[in-house]
């Protein structure tokens, strides 16, 4: 049996790089982006030929963690890893082609409103997940006491 | 991105929408104003919303709203025969402003219903930033 060099790196799973965790923070990043790209749509509600903008992230999330189902195994860290949570950034995307008004401005204020309400609900989740993941680990840390 | 723009974001919608306001109540006291500095009747003013920008990571986001000018409508005034009114022309004609008050009336409940949302917006901001202080706390 042949160990080369590299290959005899055990994979760990380090307490603090957690891949659920790193997801959902990555989620609470793109819900804080949202939060602000809706602040600045409503603010502009009155600003003529305005247009929207919208933030892209659960689809490129959930095809990084589809892909992760069968993840290639990575012993060295210039292995492909295809369970790159980093790709799965959050993008701003501006919504030209609707019209809402007369003066060119497509800011729909219910839709934006539930969306905020939708944001602000994702966003507590997973504050209180991460937030369960760190007792946990206290827990652990401190030996069940 | 820094932690509390949503705050100046939104602030900038209420200050706006707050401007707003302000000028329709001008607009409405000054609604039998026959005399200014500038001669005439008094001119209806009107804010001119535009998009605040800036530029982060090399691509230029939104980052609020402000008035960056007010404008008077300069509209012909509204004519009104009073003959016996000590600023009527030699028709009899009192040259009002060109101010309809079920216009701004309408116009105001438009502002106050935006400066509402913003004012939710930040609401759901203060919201955010405190369960984020929460994260760790156990």
């Amino acid at each position: 049996m042949v160990t080369g060099f590299g290959l005899g790196v055990i994979q760990r799973m380090s307490i603090f790089d957690d891949p659920v965790k790193n997801a959902v923070s990555k989620s609470l990043d793109a819900a804080a982006l949202r939060q602000r790209v809706i602040a600045n749509n409503i603010a502009n509600v009155d600003t003529p030929g305005f247009k929207k903008s919208v933030v892209r992230f659960e689809d490129s999330l959930k095809r990084v963690l589809k892909t992760g189902a069968l993840p290639l195994r990575v012993t060295d860290r210039r292995h492909i890893n295809t369970n790159d949570l980093s790709s799965a950034e959050p993008r701003l995307e501006r919504v030209e082609t609707t019209t809402l008004r007369t003066d060119g401005n497509n800011v729909d204020v219910d839709e934006e409103m539930v969306t905020l309400v939708t944001n602000t609900v994702s966003y507590r989740a997973a504050a209180h997940f991460i937030s369960g993941k760190f007792a946990k680990l206290r827990y652990v840390i401190s030996g069940g006491r | 991105m820094r932690p509390f723009d949503t705050f100046s974001i939104s602030g900038s919608g209420l200050t706006s929408q707050r401007l707003r306001l302000d000028l329709i109540a001008n607009n409405i006291a000054n609604v039998h104003t026959t005399r200014t500095e500038e001669g005439g009747p008094y001119k209806r003013l009107v804010p001119v919303f535009t998009q605040r920008l800036a530029v982060a990571k090399g691509n230029t986001e939104g980052v609020g709203v402000a008035v960056t000018a007010i404008l008077k409508d300069e509209g012909s005034p509204r004519l009104v025969y009073e003959p016996g009114h000590p600023e009527a022309d030699e028709q009899g004609f009192v040259s009002y402003p060109n101010i309809n008050v079920a216009n701004e009336m309408v116009d105001m409940i438009g502002a106050t219903r935006a400066y509402e949302a913003n004012a939710t917006v930040i609401e759901a901001a203060k919201d955010l930033a405190e369960k984020a202080l929460e994260i760790g706390r156990g």
